[in-house]
């Protein structure tokens, strides 16, 4: 599903990433962990397709296309889904016409057939029940005055409306409680299928507590140094970052 | 015979605004009388200008639309009456027209604008004790070189709102004169320029707050693309003993693009001790993280960014009581962006 072979990227003319390479197959949820600063957050963002993330060697591979020839918008049509750390507020939109907006959008862009008001309505109310996300968030703009967990709850609530075959979630569980993020670990794992591919990206071992990974990577200075089962993440857990990296090295 | 100056840049309150690039003096001079196609409905009635016209503070231009317009409209609303009026600019030139709202009565004034050249409107309005009026003016992208003066003055508890919508021309002025001369009167402006290549549009707005407990809320959207040019200037003026006058200015742009220009300035003289007044302005670009989002959620570069121009226009277009002439004006913006974002 996913192939990344020895990828670099630079910010700002400061390389990132240094030669990550991470391989997913459709069915699997693999974790990234590290430590801040490691580029957990431009492994997303490059994934997404974010401008100002510069490739200067590697490749990314999706479904066997390469991903980085596609706009961000491509990417979403094609079941690429980023559940970001901070999602964006956009007065002056409401949810349910953004909700609406970019469903269209991406099923236009792969020639389905448009799904109208009432039906994108009947869509979202669904699957926005189990999230417990209020009919009144749905009319509020788009993730204005949103508390943290709202914000998430929405993140997870898109993932389940576009149905994507690729989900990445970055750092879902920041800023959340522990009911928050039962709640958002649910969301996650109804949508684990046969089909579909995730990758967890987290700076705890607590979400996977939750959303229990086939696979976890550690990634320190651009680099994945350590892979294992889901028993690392504990590992890390308890012995600390710094200890692993120094093992690692 | 003198020739006649037209306002230009050397002048403070034309310095965004020259006249004097967009048409010739004799042009003006000889521009004959404008003429507007009127369609009413509820209590509205319409006469011919009185001999004795109210005084009123005008801009510069208004005085040459007074002397050159050989005639007018005249629009009144009899006490405790209510109706709707159209008036649809015909014929370009000089032109007056005097609206007069009278005690307790209300009125919905649309305006829109079929005709180019060069018009120099002067327009005067009244209102009653307690009367209202609801005012939006439509101007469409054309060629057109437009000037229009407004004068408005309340009595007691009166209410004027005004919405207008511009999508640009050769030369656009709009100028509100808004005297809130009785206790309780209250002026809400709003306002969207959207502007593609080679459109203008400038409003400014001079409100007085003559007496105190008035009020007065300004917000005001521009857009501006390609090569063109976006202006607000907003002027408060709270007289000496209006206490307890509340005044709110806000003017917002979005540039899109190296060529495009808006010039945004709000003034505030204050000469009463107990007087809220809040202003703010501020220009920017439309938001990289926000165009990020919608993209990585499938919408197209293009649809996003008009989606969030839209979305920057909301709070300004909301401001249009009457949903009907709202919609026309959404469906206008609509047609604007496209073009902005294509």
């Amino acid at each position: 599903m996913l192939e990344i072979n020895n990828l670099h990227v630079a910010v700002g003319g400061k390389e990132i990433l240094k030669g990550l390479s991470l391989s997913i197959a459709a069915g699997e949820v693999h974790a990234i962990m590290g430590p801040n600063g490691s580029g957990k957050s431009t492994l997303s963002y490059v994934l997404a397709g974010r401008e100002g993330y510069e490739i200067t060697s590697g490749t990314i591979r999706y479904r066997s296309e390469d991903l980085t020839a596609m706009a961000p918008e491509e990417r979403a049509a094609n079941g690429v889904f980023l559940a970001m750390q901070y999602p964006v507020e956009i007065p002056g939109v409401t949810t349910m016409n953004f909700l609406k907006t970019a469903l269209n959008a991406q099923r236009r862009a792969r020639g389905d057939k448009e799904v109208d008001a009432l039906g994108v309505l009947r869509l979202v109310r669904e699957k926005a029940k189990a999230l417990h996300i209020s009919e009144d968030m749905l009319k509020r703009a788009l993730n204005v005055g949103f508390s943290g967990g709202e914000k998430k709850r929405l993140e997870i609530l898109q993932m389940a409306l576009f149905e994507p075959t690729l989900a990445i979630l970055d750092e879902t569980d920041s800023g959340l409680d522990i009911d928050a993020l039962k709640v958002v670990a649910d969301g996650v794992n109804a949508l684990r299928s046969p089909e579909r591919a995730m990758l967890v990206i987290t700076h705890y071992q607590r979400l996977l507590t939750y959303i229990v990974p086939n696979r976890v990577h550690v990634l320190s200075a651009g680099r994945i140094i350590k892979e294992g089962g889901k028993e690392l993440a504990h590992e890390l857990e308890a012995k600390g970052y710094a200890q692993i990296v120094k093992d690692a090295a | 015979m003198t020739a006649l100056v037209l306002p230009n840049r050397r002048v403070e309150d034309w310095k965004y605004t020259d006249l004097r690039n967009a048409i010739e003096p004799a042009a003006v001079a000889s521009a004959g009388t404008a003429a507007w196609k009127v369609s009413l409905s509820g209590a509205v009635e319409q006469t011919a200008l009185p001999e004795i016209m109210p005084r009123s503070h005008h801009g510069a231009m208004a005085e040459l639309a007074v002397a050159h317009a050989k005639s007018g409209v005249f629009l009144r609303v009899g006490k405790g009456e209510q109706g709707t009026a159209h008036l649809e600019l015909a014929q370009a030139g000089h032109g007056r027209a005097l609206i007069v709202v009278e005690d307790g009565a209300s009125l919905t004034l649309r305006e829109t604008s079929a005709a180019e050249d060069f018009s120099n409107i002067a327009f005067d309005i009244v209102l009653g004790n307690d009367a209202r009026l609801e005012h939006v003016r439509e101007a469409p992208r054309n060629d057109a070189v437009r000037v229009c003066d407004y004068s408005i003055r309340s009595a007691e508890r009166g209410s004027y709102r005004a919405h207008l919508a511009n999508f640009g021309a050769k030369l656009s002025r709009t100028e509100l004169h808004i005297a809130l001369e009785g206790e309780g009167a209250q002026a809400h402006l709003s306002g969207v320029s959207v502007l593609g290549d080679g459109g203008h549009a400038d409003v400014t707005t001079r409100i007085t707050h003559a007496v105190g407990n008035t009020q007065s809320t300004q917000l005001f959207k521009l857009i501006a693309g390609g090569k063109s040019r976006g202006v607000y200037q907003g002027k408060i003026s709270v007289a000496e003993g209006a206490n307890g006058s509340d005044s709110r200015q806000t003017a917002k742009g979005l540039l899109l693009g190296e060529r495009a220009e808006i010039d945004l300035k709000p003034e505030l003289e204050i000469l009463a001790d107990d007087v809220k007044c809040a202003h703010g302005a501020a220009v920017g670009d439309l938001d990289p993280e926000s165009l990020f989002y919608l993209r990585s959620r499938g919408v197209p570069e293009g649809d996003a960014r008009a989606l969030l121009m839209r979305a920057f226009l909301e709070d300004a277009v909301a401001e249009i009581a009457d949903e009907g002439i709202r919609a026309d004006v959404w469906a206008r913006v609509e047609a604007a962006l496209k073009e902005l974002s294509a």
